[in-house]
């Protein structure tokens, strides 16, 4: 297969030899739909980050992560200097980190879905062995893990952090396993609930900037909002049931019943059972898959 | 052109292929009260295939049912044995397919994003990168390969587009108008690939065009829609409905030629004035009266005779056969 040739080296190899490859058939294995999936989600991941684009990519992506993982280190810094302080707790660490929780989730899922609407990708990826569900759902889960990385990783090490700074490392750990299951449980929930939410924006425009505004200040409006409709038009016990909707107030309130330890909020008094807002953000992820998969069935 | 439609677009039944690599029964799609393909019945063999018809002829529409992205109002088709309707997973983890329109990611590199496409068709990650390597080299982009798509000319982007549909090595290709947009020189670049796709990869090839040059160069078999209906499917090489044809240039009057031709009893003469050039004039099917009826008709006339050649039958001329002159004219020479 190799024709060719040129010069010959004293040794006998020949160097600036051109081979013609010619066309080798493939006969390995070929992994199918779950492999698709997996590639696709693991693909979307590392695009939305920046991978393998160019500096400017990673600049937001790079920014949100060391803000929030100051968010965690300064506080154990100081406690590990001050025993009785205790700068940050779990449940406060949602409402506290907001902003970058956000920015974070309006970075990323744009980069998930407008690009290949945009440049016409989309039918390329149909024609290949997965689905349009398949597709969306793929995408789902790279915004939820991506979403776990700013929510859930630094969560952990804060609580990991915290046992070691224990006199007794290892049995602070056994003691305080139950608050790990909490934040498994909380930032799995969170991340899902705000990665469907940037997700079901992005899907109506092929323009990141555009989807990057509008779910930033819808985030904002509907805080606003339901402050609003607090102030304006509830009543006592209709109050608290305003809170939902605002995602802020919903996850900062669903992370201290899980955390136990309900905050009452000035402007939304007592907060709901914990399961109430679970409830609720699970139902609003299932509405924006549905909102999507509508969006994505063929049109004809 | 509807009269010559009127005329020629009846039903062909599904020819006897053996082992056919795609085979639909009484397809019909509809959008809303237009009928984008109606009862098409094919039965298409393995090679170099060409799908031939005039922009909205139902082209793109027949490849996303097969490829099992749109769904039928009615019919059945199968590929490569597969049902496209219950089985579009399998059919595209063996088929590759090139669209028509722009669909690359700007800002990805060549063999990141075919390696990317490698994967999603279910090759594992190294296999994927180096069959993208591989491929990108095939079609001619391995010193690019690591550029942005994004600073690529149309030629490149045509060529990824093209790597993409077979870095999985498919056993069948559709291709959607793979020199759209083209420069004649990328233009015979592009229908080398597509030559070498099929004759050294192996590869079935489904090459949907409008240009007739483009399939008569590639294609060993045709198959032609006009208007959602299948009108011709055969082998183009085959001249099983006609024969040969007497191809006359004259420097002169070209329908008073024809014209006395018909008093003589030639009645099959028709002008094929591309406008550019002598006119020229086709009899089919000509008899050895035909060929003394031309020369009486030129000393007559007192026309000079420039050529007389005999044509076998063409793709042209099963084209012309199939949707008429006008829609001839309309695709090679935009309705001039």
């Amino acid at each position: 297969m190799a024709e060719s040739s040129v010069t010959t080296r004293q040794d006998g190899r020949a160097f600036g030899e051109v081979y013609d490859r010619g066309y080798q058939h493939y006969t390995g294995p070929r992994l199918g739909r779950a492999h698709a999936f997996r590639a696709l989600t693991g693909y979307s991941m590392k695009r939305a980050l920046g991978s393998k684009k160019r500096w400017t990519a990673k600049v937001v992506p790079v920014i949100l992560y060391v803000s929030v993982a100051l968010l965690v280190i300064i506080p154990l810094g100081i406690e590990a200097f001050i025993d009785s302080a205790e700068v940050l707790e779990y449940w406060d660490f949602f409402s506290v980190a907001w902003l970058i929780l956000g920015v974070f989730v309006a970075t990323i899922a744009p980069e998930m879905l407008c690009g290949d609407r945009r440049e016409k990708t989309l039918i390329l990826y149909f024609s290949r062995p997965i689905t349009r569900l398949d597709y969306l759902l793929s995408k789902l889960l790279a915004t939820g893990l991506l979403t776990l990385t700013i929510t859930l990783v630094p969560l952990a090490i804060f609580w990991l952090g915290r046992q070691l700074l224990d006199d007794s490392p290892v049995s602070a750990m056994k003691d305080h396993a139950g608050d790990l299951w909490r934040i498994l449980v909380v930032s799995v929930l969170v991340s899902a609930y705000l990665g469907a939410l940037g997700l079901v924006v992005s899907a109506f425009t092929g323009r990141k900037a555009i989807a990057v505004g509008v779910i930033i200040v819808a985030f904002l409006f509907a805080s606003a909002l339901a402050g609003v409709l607090q102030e304006s038009i509830g009543s006592d016990a209709q109050q608290k049931w305003f809170a939902l909707i605002s995602p802020a107030q919903t996850i900062d309130d669903f992370s201290g019943g899980v955390f136990g330890n309900p905050q009452i909020d000035s402007t939304f008094g007592e907060p709901l059972s914990a399961w109430i807002y679970g409830a609720v953000m699970i139902a609003v992820v299932l509405i924006c898959c549905a909102i999507m998969y509508w969006r994505y069935v063929p049109e004809d | 052109m509807s009269q010559a439609v009127a005329d020629t677009s009846a039903r062909v039944p599904a020819g006897v292929v053996a082992d056919p690599v795609i085979e639909t029964v009484d397809l019909i799609k509809r959008f809303g009260s237009f009928t984008a393909l109606n009862q098409i019945d094919l039965s298409i063999p393995r090679g170099a295939i060409g799908l031939l018809g005039p922009n909205g002829a139902g082209k793109t529409t027949l490849i996303r049912i097969l490829l099992g992205l749109a769904k039928p109002t009615s019919g059945t088709a199968e590929v490569l044995g597969f049902n496209a309707f219950s089985q579009g997973i399998q059919i595209r983890e063996r088929v590759g397919y090139m669209p028509e329109a722009e669909c690359l990611p700007s800002n990805a590199t060549a063999a990141d994003f075919v390696g990317h496409m490698a994967e999603m068709s279910g090759l594992p990650k190294t296999e994927a990168r180096q069959r993208a390597a591989d491929v990108l080299y095939q079609v001619g982009l391995n010193e690019e390969r690591y550029r942005l798509i994004k600073g690529f000319s149309t030629g490149m982007k045509q060529r990824v587009k093209l790597a993409q549909s077979i870095v999985h090595d498919p056993s069948l290709v559709f291709l959607d108008e793979p020199t759209a947009g083209l420069d004649p020189p990328g233009r015979d670049s592009m229908l080398e690939l597509v030559d070498r796709i099929h004759n050294m990869m192996g590869m079935t090839v489904v090459l949907s065009s409008h240009i007739l040059e483009d399939i008569e160069r590639v294609c060993d078999y045709v198959v032609i829609i006009n208007e959602g209906q299948l009108v011709l499917a055969q082998p183009i090489g085959g001249t099983p409905e006609g024969g040969a044809a007497l191809s006359i240039q004259i420097d002169g009057d070209a329908q008073a030629f024809i014209a006395r031709l018909n008093t003589l009893g030639i009645a099959d003469a028709r002008l094929r004035d591309r406008m550019m050039g002598l006119p020229e004039i086709v009899i089919r099917s000509p008899s050895d009266k035909a060929y003394d009826a031309v020369r009486d008709t030129a000393v007559e006339l007192d026309v000079p005779l420039v050529s007389m050649t005999g044509r076998t039958r063409s793709l042209e001329d099963l084209y012309l056969q199939a949707v008429g002159a006008e829609a001839l004219d309309a695709e090679m020479y935009g309705g001039v």
